[in-house]
């Protein structure tokens, strides 16, 4: 947890679980008491009066262990399934060579995982990680050429999608890395959790 | 800059087996996608996972390419009164267009933008507002069209035709633009009338119209089939997006060779370099003369299409001809009155190009500032045979390229597609790669005679109405659908105009009693103010917001049945399936209210559907003709619209036929289509000759020129040479030119602002500049920049010509009909090598930082439109935006990325 722990503003990190937790207002309300959740640090209501840091549920998702940080190599995705191992969960984890992003980890902060799934069509992005000078995306997806930006989120570079591409909740604990989260739905799916 | 940020979703509905299916269209860029529209109220219970549950019979999870309804398909909507659930997705059942249900990131959002009270529409205008005391104030429907056609009547009585104003847009539906022009041209009868893109009443593409050619004449099958293709100021994956997936990427797959011709590399550009393609990343405006030395190349070589153009262009005599009464009366005859543009022939043209010194290749390379090679490798792709076989060539033009030098870059693109053999046949032709969609239908002539502007030669010009308001002759401006400001160059200026009119004329309404309402804004147009009213969807800031004095509120798409027609001309029913907000009525109702009021006869319509009835006749000579689908509705005993919904999202291709005998309604798959034959004219019961109400007419088989055949016409660079050298950018100026992104694309007047993912993904004002320009400027990725000139020119007079060079830029400088405005702007920076060096590349249309105000407003001295996206500028910092430490809105990633 300590990567997320920060107060610091500008950390990505933090900025990435305001930004994904804002989603689930809902569920920072109502959890608490929810058995085997994981929790993160956020900030509910930052900059107003009621601003506070507390730990949050990420309910009903799994807790998955899926890198170490030592054993990550910058630009080379490690694939993996999140949240189970059912159909359109392909995702990976990459760390992006030092350069910071957005719900990004790791003492860089640039250690992110992304849904393999286009948003679009369900195009498959494997092997489409790109890093050219400071800019990190993933596409063209052979399908219809959309490309998003891992540094900011998954959000549409150039293209068809009409979300971002799911992204990763992440927590690290000691060297480990944890899946607790996406944000966003994923392809094909009416609900990221199905029984 | 405040964003209301995207909250991404992790849960949609899927609609119930028992869901209401509609069928429609994307409302936006003119490829136009079919659609499914779902239905089912909120109290029902939504589908399940299983095939068996839910309206789409698919299993969930589901597969690649399956229907899928993201979070942002999904609306809650009212139809009739009670809430529903409305989900909007692309139709995976159509035959054509998005075949396979693709569709784009606009289209894919439909379903935000019909109304609800509960998301950002919640702003749609609901019901008719006055401005009284400054504040626009709600009245009634009676009250408010009593004002409006009370001050419209005495501004035409007392000022005459010419002071009535009215700018429109040109495609939000057939019923709409019919009944917009029934009342304009042909009750008001003003020439004082217009499009929203366009300053005067003129066509976009005059070179395609003199020389014979449609825009829209190709089906989309042709773009995919040819085995080279040049894209000129446009790249269709950002413009056409579904036609550059579904039909110009196979045919890249296929082996299709393409050039594309733009100072930017975006994301298409990028995978058609990848792919091996020819990118000539030219300056702006420069177009013309790399043309002209592709055309000489090709010549010189001789691998010209000697067989078509024995065929199929006008020689000395047929150039000349015209049955009598001559070509006098045509557009293409006046514009050829000097002698600029008019050949005998392939000969003249060829001996023309050979004396032009800037065709050259090295001349015209060196002032594009490209390498000289790609002229003679573009020549080879598009016309030299190989193993003595031609290549298929066709050729698709955009805004970029007929917006930099109006009619020099469509005259020459004309005659190199002529020379390539492109045009007539499948698989080779030339035609537009965007453009609205196409929802014009004319309810009236426009009064050419009335216009008080005249180029040199025999006929009147279509009045500049930006010049003829900018000089005080407009007592009475209504505007519909558009911002008018934001959308013409030189905008800030203008704007100044506006308010010098209209706001800062002493007599403003001050009492809410509709009769002193009425004197005041009579005593406002008599003493040389202007009164403003406005027909639209959302308030438009400053048109609406601050200048009207009536403004109307409109239903819009899905909220009233509406005909369209898309770029391949294919129409289709764009059904109603939710309420529109409060008392909004379709334009075509507000509009018979008006006019009613005023005293005219004939718009007495009941619905929508009366309105399509009544245009049909009128469509008969266009491309779209759908006359015949209502000759076949009625035959069979239903309404035109009843037909078309018949049709679905498949539609049916304009003009349409009708066999008599056999009750089939036939489309045309492509205009000026030479390849015709027996066959299906049999087919359609027309092979001896239009049956009844059938209308054959000549471009379905032949060009639109006095002869049936090609014009091939000369295009002097020196009626645009003069201003684009005095253009050119001068010590730290930059070109600054302008256009769109996928992501806003003819959607900008309701998705930018009201969708939160697209606000997220361009939330603010942007500007592209090349790394080394960015370099030498100090200026980085997410920097604020302004950028500024003091040199905008702006051609402020409306005059007569009278001498052949009077409307030559250089003439207007000397004669003191241009003025240097200053403008200024703010944007993002977006440091990129997208974007050629020297050339920065703006958002065409930000409605608080319209970068038109640095483009000039010098209308094209020959056809009288706007060249857009010519300007310069310079740029420096001011600051740094947000984003340059937050990753939660923007993107700095290059578009060129593959």
């Amino acid at each position: 947890m300590s990567e997320l722990k920060t107060t610091d503003k500008d950390q990505s990190a933090l900025a990435h679980a305001k930004c994904i937790l804002n989603r689930r207002k809902f569920l920072m309300y109502s959890g608490g008491i929810a058995a085997a959740a994981s929790t993160v640090s956020i900030t509910l209501f930052d900059g107003t009066a009621q601003a506070e840091i507390r730990k949050a549920n990420v309910q009903g998702y799994p807790r998955k262990l899926i890198a170490k940080l030592s054993e990550l190599k910058d630009h080379q995705p490690v694939n993996f399934n999140y949240p189970d191992d059912g159909k359109n969960s392909q995702a990976m984890i990459v760390k992006m060579g030092n350069v910071q992003a957005g719900g990004g980890v790791g003492s860089q902060r640039d250690v992110v995982a992304f849904s393999y799934i286009c948003t679009h069509q369900g195009g498959p992005l494997q092997s489409t990680y790109k890093h050219v000078a400071d800019q990190r995306v993933m596409g063209q997806c052979p399908l219809h050429l959309s490309t998003y930006d891992l540094r900011r989120h998954g959000i549409i570079v150039s293209g068809q999608a009409y979300q971002s591409l799911p992204q990763l909740l992440l927590e690290v604990e000691g060297d480990d890395v944890y899946a607790v989260g996406i944000m966003g739905l994923l392809f094909g799916r009416q609900d990221n959790l199905i029984a | 800059m405040s964003i209301d940020y995207y909250q991404a979703k992790d849960h949609a509905p899927l609609p119930p087996k028992n869901a209401d299916v509609l069928t429609t269209a994307c409302d936006y860029c003119i490829v136009a996608c079919g659609y499914k529209v779902y239905r089912w109220p909120v109290a029902a219970k939504d589908g399940g996972m299983k095939a068996a549950d839910n309206a789409f019979g698919v299993d969930f999870p589901g597969n690649m390419l399956q229907e899928w309804v993201a979070p942002t398909q999904h609306n809650i909507c009212t139809y009739k009164g009670k809430k529903h659930n409305i989900v909007v997705i692309p139709d995976k059942d159509t035959n054509f267009v998005n075949t396979n249900g693709d569709s784009s990131i606009r289209g894919g959002l439909l379903a935000q933008k019909s109304y609800s009270a509960d998301t950002k529409t919640k702003d749609r205008l609901k019901t008719p507002l006055v401005r009284i005391n400054g504040v626009l104030t709600p009245m009634s429907w009676d009250d408010a069209i009593e004002i409006a056609a009370e001050v419209g009547k005495h501004v035409l009585k007392k000022h005459g035709e010419a002071a009535y104003g009215i700018k429109t847009f040109s495609y939000q539906y057939i019923e709409n633009t019919y009944a917009v022009t029934k009342y304009a041209l042909r009750h008001i009868n003003t020439p004082n009338f217009t499009f929203h893109d366009t300053p005067a009443y003129v066509t976009s593409t005059p070179g395609f119209r003199d020389s014979g050619f449609d825009n829209f004449g190709p089906s989309y099958d042709d773009w995919g089939s040819a085995e080279t293709l040049m894209i000129c100021g446009t790249d269709p994956y950002e413009t056409k997006t579904v036609l550059f997936t579904q039909h110009i990427m196979p045919g890249i797959a296929n082996g299709m060779k393409v050039i594309c011709l733009n100072p930017r590399e975006t994301a298409g550009i990028a995978y058609i370099n990848k792919m091996g393609g020819l990118h000539i990343d030219i300056n702006p405006g420069s177009d013309n003369l790399v043309l002209g030395a592709i055309t000489r190349v090709i010549m010189q070589n001789g691998w010209e299409d000697s067989d078509w153009i024995k065929k199929w262009v006008n020689n000395k005599w047929e150039s000349n001809s015209g049955c009598g009464q001559g070509t006098r009366n045509t557009p293409w005859q006046w514009r050829t009155t000097w002698g600029k543009f008019q050949t005998k022939g392939y000969e003249d043209y060829k001996k023309w190009n050979l004396k032009q010194a800037e065709y050259d290749p090295k001349s015209a390379a060196e002032k594009a500032s490209i390498d000289v090679k790609k002229i003679y490798q573009a020549a080879e792709w598009l016309a030299k045979p190989v193993n003595g076989k031609r290549p298929k060539t066709s050729i698709g033009i955009e805004k970029g390229f007929y917006w930099s030098n109006n009619t020099g870059n469509t005259n020459a693109i004309s005659s190199l597609a002529t020379i390539c053999g492109a045009g007539g046949r499948p698989g080779q032709v030339l035609g537009r790669f965007g453009g609205h969609q196409r929802g014009g239908q004319k309810g009236g002539g426009y009064p050419r005679n009335k216009s008080a502007q005249k180029v040199p030669g025999r006929r009147r010009q279509a009045l500049d109405t930006d010049r003829w308001l900018y000089s005080g002759h407009t007592r009475f401006a209504h505007v519909i659908g558009t911002t008018w400001i934001q959308s013409m160059p030189g905008s800030q200026g203008l704007a100044a105009k506006f308010e010098e009119l209209v706001v800062k004329n002493p007599h403003q309404v001050k009492s809410n009693n509709k009769a002193e309402i009425i004197a005041t804004l009579k005593k406002r147009a008599d003493s040389g103010g202007m009164v403003v009213i406005n027909q639209d969807i959302y308030l438009r800031d400053p048109i609406g917001a601050k200048f009207a004095d009536v403004v109307f509120p409109a239903a819009t798409w899905g909220e009233v049945d509406f005909m369209r027609a898309n770029g391949e001309r294919r129409l289709r029913l764009y059904q109603a399936f939710s309420d529109a907000p409060g008392e909004a009525k379709p334009d075509w109702e507000i509009i018979s209210l008006l006019a009613r009021k005023m005293g005219f006869d004939g718009f007495d319509w009941k619905n929508s559907n009366e309105v399509a009835e009544e245009a049909s006749r009128f469509s008969r000579k266009g491309r779209k003709a759908f006359h015949m689908v209502k000759v076949a509705a009625h035959i069979e005993g239903k309404t035109l619209h009843q037909k078309m919904r018949e049709m679905g999202t498949d539609g049916i291709q304009g003009p349409t036929m009708y066999n008599y005998k056999t009750g089939m309604l036939y489309g045309s798959k492509r205009l000026h289509d030479t390849t015709v034959g027996e066959k299906q004219f049999t087919a359609m019961g027309l092979s001896n000759g239009p049956v009844k109400e059938n209308r054959y007419g000549k471009k379905m088989t032949h060009f639109n020129s006095q002869t049936g055949k090609i014009n091939l016409q000369k295009h002097p660079w020196s009626l645009f040479g003069d201003l684009w050298e005095w253009l050119s950018p001068k010590k730290d100026e930059l070109w600054m030119s302008n256009g769109r992104v996928n992501e806003v694309w003819q959607s900008g007047f309701d998705d930018v602002e009201r969708r939160d993912y697209i606000s997220q993904r361009w939330p603010g004002n942007w500007v592209e500049i090349h790394p080394e320009d960015a370099k030498k400027r100090g200026i980085e990725s997410a920097d604020m920049v302004m950028m500024y000139s003091d040199r905008v020119p702006v051609f402020k007079d409306t005059i007569l010509g009278v001498h052949a060079k009077d409307f030559q830029f250089s003439e207007l400088m000397k004669n003191g009909h241009i003025k240097l405005d200053k403008a200024s702007i703010s944007a993002i920076a977006i440091v990129t090598p997208t974007t050629k060096e020297g050339v920065m590349y703006a958002n065409f249309l930000d409605m608080k930082q319209p970068n038109n105000s640095l483009t000039i407003r010098v209308p094209d001295n020959v056809s009288g439109n706007y060249n857009y996206k010519m300007g310069v500028g310079k740029v420096k910092k001011i600051g740094e935006s947000e984003f340059k430490k937050d990753f939660r809105a923007m993107s700095f990633a290059p578009r060129n990325i593959t």
